[in-house]
């Protein structure tokens, strides 16, 4: 009798799957896998991985939890607090992510095995690190064979990177266009001219799109060659096929390549050193600091989730409470200052988003059940939303109640809000030459509809300006 | 016409891709290391002498 249904994720890899039980999340190591598992345990490939802290370390549990018939072993892997993807990731997050596959890949060729896929999603940020989670991509290296995830590696890293790297075509947007990766084809088409002189790019891109599967048609010869090398790398001959030197020159290659790619949009962002600039003044974030620290002394919470985080300034008082911090904002830029940041000064507990509150990420994959929504992930004992609110009335068009509504949703008990009048300057710059948004637009319309869902706690003007600070808390349903 | 192709292992193509990139690189590599080994060579005679230059005047 099946106990355990595998996760909505989990259905791909004969290998095994990952199932949820009642205290947690499990992973199933399938009979078909059970040699690759033992090398990859046996070969101190494993305890390599996880002692630098690349792999998740599991412990297994003697018994078919699961109740699948078709059971080898039952892994308990670390427990992670959030679930997130390569198309909420900025640029940084996504090439730590590219290098952290490459180096995995290289230390699993040391022990004689290889990364059978190699994808985004078997990736996750933890402790501001990111992690290899997926503990049954490993598989015995036959040495005269190519590497069989080398397609989807360009697909889902590097071409997404060079993308941002020419075009500054942000990898969010195309990650979530082509969540299993961008084709050679396509990206060829994006990528500038001068590009062609690269000779990363026209090994990687140009050369696979020129023979990649369904190009054969263009030359006999070239598919020919295609059929051969296939089934020889197959067969293992090794006949003009591959070597350990050769797949060990690709992996280097990648890496350097990887390592040299630099985001472009990162000069010409909206909100980039928002607090060194933008901001009011240097008073307005001393006094809405001390507010804010009032307002998070007199309440008990470990959770945080700050939208709109910009670089992340209040994410970081936060995370000076030890609570676990999520933040997002809608700027790439801002989110991979905040990235570097978090990786600089090593502050284990703020995991930095590119999240548009206006258009937060989808449910998508197979019966919109593979990945699902940030809303369905985000929750949090604490909610933040810092000058925030008008750009999402005064921009966005989305009225009080809405905004209101969506905030119960995110957050189980208390939420920390900015209100800023029509007044400020920031909003009149918001309305100079927009006529069309909801009204009335004051502070008495934003706390009836907030006082449908939560009770104010506290109110405090931020002084030296027309702002107002509230803490709230959520009714009981 | 072509739908025939959709059934050809959709790995071929980049294990072609690969055995050329592969190729490019490990000539890249020879190159390489005989430039280092020729620029070593020199290299080496040159801090010799200067060794044994600095060893005269000292």
């Amino acid at each position: 009798m099946v106990n355990y249904p595998h996760h909505p994720a989990s259905f791909r890899d004969p290998s095994g799957f990952v199932f949820r039980a009642n205290d947690g999340f499990y992973r199933q190591v399938n009979p078909s896998y059970a040699e690759d598992y033992e090398c990859l345990m046996n070969s101190g490939l494993y305890r390599a991985l996880t002692e630098k802290g690349l792999l998740i370390p599991h412990t297994e549990i003697p018994e078919n939890l699961s109740g699948s018939p078709d059971w080898y072993k039952t892994l308990h892997p670390l427990q992670l607090p959030f679930i997130s993807y390569a198309y909420e990731w900025s640029f940084d997050q996504l090439r730590d992510a590219a290098l952290l596959t490459l180096r995995i890949m290289g230390m699993a060729m040391d022990h004689g095995m290889i990364l059978k896929d190699a994808t985004p999603f078997n990736i996750q940020f933890h402790k501001g690190k990111p992690v290899f989670i997926d503990t049954l991509s490993f598989e015995k290296h036959v040495v005269t064979r190519p590497w069989v995830a080398y397609r989807q590696f360009c697909e889902c890293f590097l071409y997404p990177l060079y993308l941002e790297h020419y075009k500054g075509l942000g990898p969010q947007k195309i990650l979530t266009a082509w969540p299993e990766g961008i084709p050679a084809g396509v990206t060829a088409g994006l990528l500038p001219l001068k590009s062609c002189l690269n000779v990363g790019v026209w090994m990687h891109i140009r050369l696979q799109n020129m023979i990649g599967p369904g190009a054969g048609q263009r030359s006999r010869g070239q598919r020919k060659g295609a059929q051969e090398v296939s089934s020889e790398g197959k067969a293992g001959t090794g006949q003009g096929g591959f070597s350990q030197q050769k797949l060990r020159h690709l992996v280097q290659n990648l890496e350097t390549i990887v390592k040299g790619l630099r985001p472009k949009a990162a000069t010409n962002s909206t909100w980039n050193n928002y607090y060194g600039t933008t901001i009011l003044s240097r008073d307005y974030l001393d006094e809405k600091t001390k507010i804010f620290r009032q307002f998070i002394g007199s309440i008990p919470f470990t959770s945080a989730l700050d939208i709109g985080s910009n670089e992340g300034f209040f994410s970081r008082i936060l995370a000076e409470k030890n609570v676990r911090v999520l933040a997002v904002d809608s700027d790439p830029a801002c989110i991979a200052d905040l990235y570097r940041t978090v990786r600089e000064k090593n502050i284990p507990n703020i995991l930095p988003l590119c999240i548009d509150l206006s258009n937060p990420s989808p449910a998508i994959g197979f019966r919109n059940a593979e990945r699902s929504s940030f809303t369905e992930r985000a929750r949090a004992e604490l909610v933040i939303a810092l000058a925030l609110v008008h750009h999402l009335v005064l921009t966005k068009n989305i009225p009080f109640a809405d905004i209101a509504d969506y905030l119960t949703s995110l957050t189980t008990d208390y939420l920390i809000i900015e209100f800023v009048p029509l007044e400020d300057e920031k909003a009149q710059e918001l309305i100079r030459n927009k006529e069309t948004f909801h009204k009335p637009y004051d502070a008495a319309s934003f706390k009836e509809q907030l006082a449908r869902h939560f009770s104010i706690e506290r109110e405090a003007p931020v002084p030296g300006t027309a702002r107002i600070l509230f803490l709230m808390k959520k009714r009981e349903a | 016409m072509q739908s025939h192709l959709l059934y050809i292992d959709p790995g071929s193509g980049s294990y072609l891709v690969q055995v050329i990139i592969a190729a490019i690189l490990g000539a890249l590599f020879y190159f390489k290391s005989l430039w280092w080994k020729i620029k070593s060579f020199f290299t080496k005679n040159k801090k010799d002498d200067r060794a044994e230059n600095d060893q005269d005047h000292g």
